[in-house]
């Protein structure tokens, strides 16, 4: 449940809300969703992304937000010995 | 033996099938592709919700900025409750002097309205909407706008009084003229007018103030024309009021001693 309303706080505060807000959701939700802040950033660009802009960064730094998670997530959780 | 693979294990798929972080990077795929294939659909479809993120955008800034001069907000406030005390300082003190201007009575005056003037009422003569009943007594002297003597109290009942002008026929009143004020001694002259002889060397000219006195010095009338025969030794002043008689609605009256001087006047010789 807590999964699906950060997803959902977190788009609707891409269209609603100032950026800031929009990137402390998906940092939030990232820790239970590690790939909310690549969708984020990609629906972010999606939105608002301008070709002067160069880089999408919106989606670049979602994408290291996640990959970041997807390791430490890894590092912590409890291995088991094969 | 066969080993299943534990797909809870995987960070991105849940044991039930896609996760959130799935499903939602799935929708912006889609609508990325949205706005890529299908342009203005994309943008006729999420117009209403950028035009509901403008409004809100403006009136959380139109919230947030009302705190934005908080500082100055204080300083404003406590220049008004400085303000406030010093006005309510002021407003006693006021409120203490006239206290002490209605402790003397009639020095702050009887206001009584007209209920006849001239030509209703006889000619120089004014009736008042206020007798003994209201504190008017015989002798107190009538004041116009601006603190014009008009005359004096002459007859008083228990609602109403007359006063005599000063303009009317008989009654003589002390004055200045001019700007070196010249004494002289002014008669009344009947419709409102009034007359003063001076001697003939007199520096006084038409449209020159004639001054009555009272709680100071009162604009009477106005020279309007001087009269020189040569067979007089002096000149005739011939004095208008500064109020139109006709069309005085209300006066205030006060005891300035009009009728004690006027008695003194008759008992002794030694006044003019």
């Amino acid at each position: 449940m807590m999964r699906g309303l950060l997803t959902l706080a977190t788009f609707v505060s891409v269209v609603m809300f100032p950026w800031p807000l929009s990137a402390l959701l998906a940092l939030a939700a990232a820790f239970l969703e590690p790939l909310v802040p690549l969708a984020a950033g990609l629906f972010a660009d999606t939105l608002y992304y301008t070709p002067q802009a160069g880089l999408p960064l919106f989606t670049v730094w979602g994408l290291a937000v996640s990959i970041v998670v997807v390791f430490v997530r890894s590092r912590l959780r409890t291995g088991i010995i094969r | 033996m066969k080993r299943t693979f534990l797909a809870k294990r995987n960070a991105l798929l849940s044991s039930t099938g896609l996760s959130w972080g799935a499903y939602a990077l799935i929708c912006a795929v889609f609508v990325l592709l949205v706005r890529l294939l299908a342009p203005n659909l994309f943008w006729q479809t999420l117009t209403p919700a950028f035009n509901a993120a403008d409004a809100l955008a403006a009136q959380s800034h139109f919230f947030f900025s009302s705190f934005g001069d908080a500082a100055t907000l204080s300083l404003r406030n406590e220049q008004l409750v400085h303000e406030n005390a010093a006005l309510a300082n002021e407003n006693q003190t006021l409120l203490e002097k006239a206290r002490d201007i209605a402790a003397l009575g009639t020095a702050a005056g009887i206001r009584a309205g007209v209920v006849a003037r001239p030509p209703e009422s006889p000619y120089d003569t004014l009736v008042l909407a206020g007798g003994s009943a209201d504190g008017i007594r015989k002798g107190m002297e009538a004041f116009g706008a601006g603190g014009v003597p008009l005359g004096i109290v002459s007859s008083v009942s228990a609602d109403f009084s007359r006063v005599t002008l000063f303009s009317a026929p008989g009654v003589v009143s002390n004055g200045w003229v001019g700007q070196q004020s010249l004494p002289l001694t002014i008669a009344g002259a009947g419709a409102g007018a009034m007359s003063a002889s001076l001697a003939r060397s007199a520096p006084v000219a038409v449209g020159d103030t004639v001054f009555a006195p009272g709680p100071g010095r009162l604009p009477l009338g106005t020279v309007v024309r001087i009269d020189s025969d040569p067979s007089a030794p002096g000149v005739t002043l011939h004095i208008q009021s500064s109020l139109n008689l006709f069309s005085v609605t209300w006066v205030l009256l006060r005891d300035t001693g009009a009728a004690f001087v006027g008695a003194l006047r008759e008992a002794t010789s030694t006044l003019p």
